[in-house]
């Protein structure tokens, strides 16, 4: 078994302490590399064990929890030195898909952001009420299925009407599959991973907003498939 | 499409290798929208490809598989699909809600985990005050106190670490400057514990002090344990010690 197949049979046994063995073969490696190369190609790996009949979505579920834990557990020792700007990261009301956006929760943090992570499904009025008493720099959006997508304009549409002019990056699964274009407005940044939004927030904190692009520049795999 | 007579209590479709429903149950009818007449469009998009490569098999052995299904309550719901193929090559297929009991599970799980979430968000939250608290008790730890025009004291509270000294040193420093005084001096009476760290810090701040105003500056207060810990740090050169406060008063009064 590969390393990516490995640590996802650890996660479909609901074990937290083998996954975490997983990952602790890796000492050296990066957290944004772990969850670029070794912990998303585990979790499409077990999308696609359903795509072939061999798990069910329950097993999915226990999965996702499991890759929960550790990814709080990789997080836990992020340093608190803050030295970038606030964001706030939150999945359309109804969508439960929240792993990606709690990696670039963290990847932020690592960064010296301060943040708030709200996870699966939240509603636009609670987003729009801690927008407006937080005044957060950027607001990080999720969506991963297709017919959450009709509320994803109202989403971006009222954060563009934030007088603080927060950046609104938009990520997770769909983006890599569509052109999420025609439901944002022009400003929103569209993410297709997490190298590529790790260059973006390179390039916004050297430059400020105006300078962030996601030019590409491949990184090289880690982790055998 | 022709509708069974058959009360079935699941629905049923028969369908062809092309996918086109050849037959199909009340409850069918009742459950998915037919009017394509074809099995692709009561399947979730992702949910094709699946279906096509599992049912594709040459045998007639069931298959038993999930599937997210276009219903005509909700846009997407689980399934489990039992496929069966027989000679004629058409497929029995029973559609099998996932069993809400399931559902259920799933959804105490994740209530829990929005629960650990918020926890987490609300001990977040607990730890940013609990600092903004340690950082105000340390700005309160080190007052000014001027006794007369000459003579300024800064009794020092708590712990010496470096954070509080760092804390003090600003405040600390512009009072001393802003004043005429003499003689500073700092009583570490209520000291509790001495950090190296914290000790270094209060060196540094008693130098700056000193080169600024050149005042003279003595530590009064010092209880055995601290001058056992003091004594490490060869601070005479740069301030001198007196016993108490009282001590230092009666000496200043008889002037």
């Amino acid at each position: 078994m590969t390393p990516i197949e490995t640590l996802a049979s650890c996660l479909l046994e609901g074990d937290p302490d083998k996954a975490w063995a997983c990952i602790e073969n890796y000492p050296e490696t990066s957290r944004p590399d772990l969850y670029h190369h070794l912990l998303t190609p585990a979790m499409r790996h077990i999308g696609h064990l359903w795509e072939t009949n061999k798990i069910t979505v329950a097993d999915e579920h226990l999965a996702t929890a499991t890759c929960d834990f550790i990814l709080s557990k990789l997080a836990f020792s992020i340093g608190k030195e803050r030295s970038g700007g606030k964001a706030m990261f939150l999945c359309l009301d109804g969508e439960q898909h929240y792993l990606g956006l709690k990696m670039v929760d963290s990847l932020f943090r690592e960064q010296g952001w301060e943040t708030r992570y709200f996870g699966p499904s939240l509603p636009l009025e609670y987003a729009l009420q801690t927008a407006e008493s937080w005044k957060p720099d950027i607001i990080g959006l999720s969506v991963s299925i297709v017919y959450h997508l009709p509320r994803l304009q109202q989403y971006v549409e009222a954060f563009s009407q934030l007088q603080k002019k927060p950046a609104i990056l938009l990520g997770g699964r769909l983006t890599g599959m569509y052109d999420l274009r025609p439901h944002c407005t022009e400003d929103t940044v569209i993410l297709g991973d997490l190298p590529e939004t790790e260059r973006w927030l390179q390039n916004f904190m050297t430059g400020g907003q105006q300078s962030g692009t996601t030019e590409s520049i491949p990184s090289p795999p880690v982790f055998e498939c | 499409m022709e509708r069974l007579n058959l009360s079935l209590p699941l629905p049923y479709l028969s369908v062809n290798r092309d996918g086109r429903i050849v037959s199909y149950s009340a409850l069918a009818d009742e459950w998915f929208d037919l009017s394509t007449g074809h099995i692709k469009s009561l399947v979730d998009e992702e949910s094709v490809n699946k279906l096509g490569r599992i049912s594709s098999g040459q045998g007639q052995a069931p298959v038993k598989m999930e599937l997210n299904m276009i219903t005509k309550e909700k846009p997407l719901a689980l399934f489990d699909v039992h496929l069966q193929w027989n000679p004629e090559n058409r497929a029995s297929m029973i559609f099998l809600p996932k069993d809400s009991s399931n559902e259920d599970l799933i959804e105490k799980l994740m209530n829990i985990q929005n629960r650990l979430a918020s926890t987490d968000f609300e001990l977040l939250e607990k730890k940013d005050e609990l600092e903004h608290v340690l950082r105000r008790m340390d700005e309160l730890s080190g007052p000014f106190i001027p006794l007369s025009d000459s003579l300024c004291m800064i009794p020092l509270f708590g712990d010496i670490t470096a954070d509080k000294i760092n804390t003090i040193s600003e405040s600390c420093l512009q009072s001393v400057f802003r004043g005429n005084y003499e003689v500073v001096l700092f009583d570490l009476t209520a000291v509790g514990e001495v950090q190296t760290d914290g000790i270094d810090q209060f060196i540094q701040l008693v130098k700056t002090l000193n080169f600024m105003t050149g005042n003279v500056i003595k530590l009064i207060g010092i209880k055995p344990n601290l001058a056992k810990e003091l004594n490490h740090h060869h601070l005479d050169q740069w301030v001198q010690f007196n016993h108490s406060l009282k001590e230092e008063l009666s000496i200043y009064l008889q002037q």
